[in-house]
């Protein structure tokens, strides 16, 4: 289940580990780990996933996995996340079944809704912010497209994209379930400390 | 274990792997499939590293979407969630690639191959529970060169005696020189390159269709 009050998705990246940045974000209250790694061979990417996926388990945090939804299946895991270019989710639903989630990114309201009808259970809407963990190819969305997409869909939408702690409380009241970053717990000098911070803010806003 | 449903003599003995430069648009492996004289099966194997998982499910699902000689099997490198979603046959993969034995329970009915270059990587897929084996570059091919010389013969020989399962040779391997590789006890041989000429496609289908005749 993705949790209702407002939650933070850690998304792993090539600076360290993908088993070492999960274990430390879920030391810092992540509730959800996304293991992104597109250079990574197949056994690699498994062998990461199921550890991955034994940590969530214990600290009760959903795992998420990137474009292979074969991988997800083969480890276990709680779902996916897809992005534009990868597996449509109506193709990605049939072989996952009605249980595990799918995630979709979306960089507008048309693809987010284009998402929800496809049968996705979230949708990562950004980047929001600038950000300089992926290469763009359009400039950020700003706060108003996150409103204005909240209002039109009803699934939990995760915002991504120069996610901090300053903007979480914005973000939260822009109609964000929950936020996911990538450089801002990875690249933390105490990628833990970093986690469990934007963790109090995002329950700060909450309360 | 049984890890091998089907008898490996139930494997076409000819394997085609796409350019590596297809796209769902435009790329000849329809045409390529389209091709295929009725009597001649054949194993094809969608290898497409460059595209993203969307464009490769709508090349796959074209591809599924093309009569095959009976007895034919489409597979794609890699991606069983691919290969599940195009209905194909199997999937086929690169020595780095997750085990056949970790993929099997998600896809129970495929056919798993391994790429493998050394008898330690045969040792490794035959114990993950392959179903066949693609051993190369048995000779000089320009798109191998960067990984140095070529296996040669005597040791696709080795490999071929030291396995019960079907080993393909890949890699520079024309008309002339595929009997050698038959002689050393390969069940099959595979090409990329000498397929991509689509106005020889057949001729070339059929040489080697009677070099890996029993």
């Amino acid at each position: 289940m993705i949790p209702s009050s407002p939650f933070l998705c850690v998304i792993t990246d090539e600076s360290l580990c993908p088993v070492t940045i999960a274990e430390l974000a879920l030391k810092g209250g992540a509730a959800m780990i996304q293991l992104r790694h597109k250079s990574a061979s197949g056994s690699q990417l498994f062998s990461w996933a199921v550890e991955i996926r034994n940590q969530c388990q214990k600290y009760r945090a959903l795992f998420i996995i990137n474009d292979r939804v074969d991988i997800a299946m083969a480890s276990k895991a709680d779902g996916v996340h897809l992005g534009q270019q990868d597996m449509p989710a109506t193709a990605a639903r049939k072989l996952l079944g009605k249980e595990r989630i799918i995630g979709v990114s979306a960089s507008s309201l048309e693809e987010a809704l284009q998402a929800e009808k496809e049968g996705a259970n979230y949708i990562g809407f950004g980047h929001i912010y600038p950000t300089f963990s992926k290469e763009k190819g359009f400039p950020p969305l700003g706060t108003e497209a996150l409103q204005k997409t909240a209002a039109f869909i009803s699934l939990p939408i995760i915002a991504i994209g120069g996610v901090s702690l300053e903007n979480t409380a914005t973000l939260i009241s822009c109609g964000a379930t929950g936020v996911a970053v990538i450089s801002a717990v990875s690249r933390a000098d105490d990628p833990s400390m970093a986690a469990s911070e934007l963790v109090a803010a995002l329950n700060r806003n909450h309360s | 274990m049984e890890h091998n449903k089907l008898p490996g003599a139930s494997l076409p003995r000819l394997y085609l792997i796409s350019s590596g430069q297809e796209n769902p648009d435009n790329g000849i492996l329809l045409e390529q499939l389209t091709l295929l004289p009725h009597t001649l099966c054949c194993m094809v194997q969608i290898r497409e590293k460059q595209l993203n998982a969307k464009q490769l499910l709508t090349l796959a699902l074209k591809a599924r979407g093309c009569a095959l000689p009976d007895g034919s099997m489409l597979l794609v490198n890699e991606r069983v969630d691919i290969a599940l979603a195009a209905r194909l046959d199997g999937v086929h993969l690169p020595e780095s690639g997750c085990y056949p034995d970790k993929l099997r329970p998600i896809a129970p009915n495929m056919i798993f191959g391994c790429s493998v270059h050394s008898p330690e990587s045969l040792h490794i897929a035959e114990k993950s529970g392959a179903d066949y084996l693609l051993f190369g570059p048995v000779f000089d091919t320009p798109s191998k060169r960067k990984y140095g010389a070529p296996q040669g013969l005597e040791k696709l020989g080795q490999i071929c005696q030291s396995t019960t399962l079907p080993v393909f040779a890949l890699g520079g391997i024309t008309p002339e020189n595929g009997a050698l590789c038959m002689a050393e006890g390969a069940y099959g041989i595979a090409g990329l390159s000498i397929f991509q000429d689509t106005s020889q496609f057949v001729d070339t289908l059929e040489q080697f269709y009677r070099i890996v005749s029993p």
